[in-house]
């Protein structure tokens, strides 16, 4: 029996435990009636939702940290903290005003100042910021409540990079703390978001603190995502960290924790066999599996070898090694972009649903491949890189590429992959990674469909027809023209091989039956959630 | 005594100094990059090379190496690179769980193991023998986390009588502290138990083939006197030794336990840093631990003496 099987069988045991009726721990029950305790999807290890862009800090800074728009289920952007916004007639100024009685958790109002020194940390960060940097002339506070943004070219996805939740997120912070250098971290905590941090109960690793914030104002509207009134209905969140899965699905089913963001989906049907848990889909966009060739060295310089590789694989096999059985969970993906969303595309995608080895072959022969050995580098910490490796490493075999398979931790694929020298100096040829559908809407935010050679993300593919297509995206003035630019987008990055994606899959979330208002999203939104 | 234990304390500062140097070199040459981590998936090669330059991991190793030796010996260990928080804070956080899980381990075994040797040695070739060796071979041979899960599942989920997981300080009482922690002592003191029982059981089998015991027999003496005051007495060096050793047995065995039961303690802590590469925390907790290590066996050796007069400093 190994590892994985125990953990199923001793997590799976638990739960005729628990059929037969097991009772609440006697442990703090009555100082639990108004705290969450909630078992994030990693540890939060640093706490500067700039400095640090990992999901953990953005889903955590969300509840302390404002922003002036918020994303919506519908994926439009809504005011948050702004009141209104004015754009002039040519497009190229913008000017905002807040909403009144916005304070932060010392006690100081928000003002515009606080808000223009926000925007330039986020901008310094942020893949839309910096395009917004470009082609900015000035970014000014007016009055207390009002700050203008003129431009030397319009910019029509102003609202959207503002309100987007991919990380890093435009957080609004007191002047003194966003004045930090982007490339360091804050040391001093302090938002106007619906939650305060306690920082002295902060242990990295075990345990984070968020107590509800009384002056917060929340907006009137249904909350809806990162949009409308964000109320807290308990006291405090606890978030705790438990690394061990098979230890977190005792501790749900134990009472002791509330809420998982993450169960590992060998656990979900032992949850879902629990009379006090609910278990649904966590966040509905999802996954998209994803493994990188390197675009400068042999053999995927050649785009004929990338080809071949994409003619090849089936994404159901990534997909099944990744979720198993559970065919929910998992849709195939013939693009770049995530399914159920307004400019989701399948155009061009017919390399990715051929899964044809002759054809790939052929392709390799006509490529003129003498043998490189390709240095697949797999992450095996990560359940989704490791299940995705082992199958990368059959298909690459199965088509006449020679593998040299190098197992590792995800701490070493994130330097190796920065590497640009040639894989047998320290360099690589391919690694396995995953991006959240969240950030995989559309261009704005998605680094990794970017083609632009040196600036592009690891794998440095140059594409001229892909970065077109983004531009146009851009530009576009209406959804008619952003659909275009998408469906010529996504042909050219599959013809041209940009990555590879797996497939599309969906996580579950798991909560306790008293705790009500959880429902799914692109992070665990906190607001609306109260607990019996 | 006093110049043992002095000169023994002043020896112990250039081991440290040499594992200060091979920690810090060993994690030079390993792969990984704490700004990758740092700068998240979709950061550009550009940001996660600012992130370097800011943490000053692109200066020279000997740079490096010089004002972190430096600042350790004016007793700074650092700051974590992920929550910038002082090292020696992160560890005074963590420390009071794992101090507690290995007192207490170190506590059940010794009052369990050293009893079932002395037993098993005196019933040679019973069954009872046969049990005690046969306990040793299966928490030799059993994984802790398996012994983990399964106690977790008897007695938190099944009986419901301790809790899953988690740490309560032992400020907050005796019982809440013991009720988290006794599972984890139980799994981690396993394989100690086994290991302290097998060789008090050989040591004991034999002095008890010592012709002062043969005498103090035929002199009438009871068992009980003839095994815990005669003989375990004149086997103690070996067994005092081996719970020596064992502490660093111990020290590897809390990371999995702490992973397995949330126990917020150093194992967890040494883990994440080395995941995400916190060069000055893991640095400052292996340091940290040599310390321990160099410390016991000190204790150890001044326990020689007092369970054998022969021996003197």
């Amino acid at each position: 029996m190994d590892r994985r099987s125990f953990l199923k069988t001793a997590a799976g045991t638990g739960v005729l435990a628990a059929s037969g009726g097991l009772a609440m721990p006697a442990l703090s029950q009555g100082a639990a009636a108004k705290t969450l305790r909630f078992v994030p999807q990693a540890n939060l290890a640093n706490f500067d939702p700039i400095w640090g862009t990992q999901y953990v800090v953005r889903n955590a800074a969300a509840l302390v940290w404002d922003t002036l728009y918020g994303i919506d289920s519908k994926f439009q952007p809504q005011r948050q903290m702004v009141e209104g916004e004015e754009v002039s007639s040519d497009g190229l100024t913008w000017t905002f005003k807040l909403r009144p009685g916005l304070k932060f958790h010392d006690g100081t109002p928000v003002l515009a100042k606080d808000v223009v020194q926000s925007l330039k940390r986020w901008q310094a960060r942020d893949p839309m910021g910096l395009m917004i940097k470009a082609i900015e002339n000035e970014l000014s506070a007016v009055d207390d409540r009002t700050w203008t943004w003129k431009l030397k070219q319009p910019f029509p996805k102003m609202l959207l990079a503002l309100a987007k939740n991919n990380a890093p997120c435009s957080f609004i912070m007191p002047e003194r703390i966003a004045k930090t250098d982007p490339f360091t971290q804050i040391t001093e905590y302090v938002g106007s978001g619906p939650m305060k941090f306690a920082r002295n109960e902060w242990v990295p690793g075990a345990k984070a603190v968020f107590e509800k914030f009384a002056d917060y104002v929340p907006r009137s509207e249904k909350a809806d995502w990162l949009a409308g009134g964000k109320n807290i209905l308990v006291d405090r969140v606890e978030w705790v960290i438990i690394p061990d899965a098979a230890t977190a699905a005792a501790a749900l089913q134990s009472g002791e924790v509330d809420w998982w963001e993450t169960p590992l989906s060998d656990l979900v049907p032992v949850l879902k066999g629990h009379k006090d848990i609910n278990v649904d889909i966590g966040d509905p966009l999802g996954n998209i599996g994803a493994f990188r060739m390197n675009h400068l060295h042999p053999p995927f310089n050649n785009l004929k070898v990338r080809q071949a590789v994409l003619t090849a694989m089936n994404q159901e096999d990534f997909m099944r090694a990744i979720v198993g059985d559970d065919d929910k969970l998992w849709k195939p993906l013939p693009g770049f972009f995530t399914p159920g969303t307004p400019l989701y595309t399948e155009a061009g995608g017919d390399m990715l649903k051929m899964k044809n080895i002759a054809a790939a072959k052929k392709l390799i022969a006509e490529s003129g491949y003498n043998g490189e050995p390709v240095i697949c580098v797999v992450a095996q910490d990560m359940s989704a890189t490791k299940a995705m490796g082992d199958v990368t490493a059959e298909l690459l075999k199965s088509i006449g590429l020679k593998v040299d398979f190098v197992a590792t931790d995800w701490g070493t694929v994130g330097a190796r992959r920065a590497q640009k020298t040639p894989p047998s100096q320290g360099g690589w040829s391919m690694f396995h990674t995953w991006h959240a559908g969240a950030d995989c809407l559309n261009p704005s935010s998605y680094t990794a469909i970017r083609a632009n050679g040196d600036k592009a993300w690891f794998g440095w593919p140059d594409v001229p027809a892909v970065e077109t297509e983004v531009t146009n995206w851009f530009n576009a003035k209406d959804m008619a023209e952003e659909k275009a630019a998408m469906d010529r987008l996504n042909k050219a990055a599959v013809e041209n091989v940009v990555y590879a994606p797996t497939g599309f899959y969906l996580g579950y979330q798991a909560w306790r039956k008293n705790v009500t208002g959880v429902t799914s999203g692109p992070l665990p939104f906190f607001w609306g959630v109260s607990k019996a | 005594m006093l110049a043992f234990i002095v000169r023994r304390i002043i020896s112990t500062i250039p081991v440290m100094a040499f594992v200060a140097l091979f920690v810090f070199s060993l994690l030079y040459i390993a792969p990984g990059d704490p700004a990758a981590v740092i700068a998240g998936d979709q950061a550009s090669p550009a940001d996660v090379e600012r992130i370097r330059q800011s943490l000053g991991l692109d200066r020279p190793y000997l740079v490096r190496f010089g004002e972190w030796f430096f600042r350790v010996l004016q007793g700074d260990l650092g700051t974590s690179i992920f929550t910038s928080l002082p090292v020696t804070q992160l560890i005074g956080q963590r420390i009071e769980p794992t101090l507690s899980l290995m007192v207490l381990t170190l506590i059940l075994a010794v009052s369990i193991a050293v009893p079932l040797g002395v037993i098993a040695a005196w019933k040679a070739g019973t069954w009872v023998d046969r049990a005690v060796v046969g306990f040793a071979v299966f928490g030799f041979s059993v994984p802790v986390f398996v012994i983990g899960y399964l106690l977790a599942y008897i007695f938190a989920l099944k009986l419901d009588w301790l809790p899953v997981q988690g740490y309560t300080p032992i400020s907050q009482g005796i019982w809440p502290w013991f009720k988290n922690l006794i599972l984890p002592a139980i799994t981690l003191g396993t394989v100690y138990i086994a290991l302290i029982a097998r060789i008090t059981r050989a040591t004991m089998l034999e002095v008890l083939q010592q012709d002062y015991v043969r005498t103090a027999q035929a002199k009438g003496v009871n068992s009980r006197d003839v095994l815990f005051l005669h003989s375990l007495k004149n086997a103690a060096v070996p067994v005092v030794t081996i719970i020596g050793i064992g502490v660093a047995l111990l020290i590897g065995g809390a990371v999995v336990t702490e992973s397995v039961f949330a126990i917020p303690g150093l194992g967890r802590l040494t883990l994440d840093a080395i995941l995400r590469r916190d060069y000055p925390v893991i640095q400052g907790v292996v340091l940290i631990f040599s310390f321990v290590y160099v410390l016991v066996n000190l204790a150890v050796d001044l326990i020689y003496t007092l369970v054998d007069p022969r021996i003197r400093y």
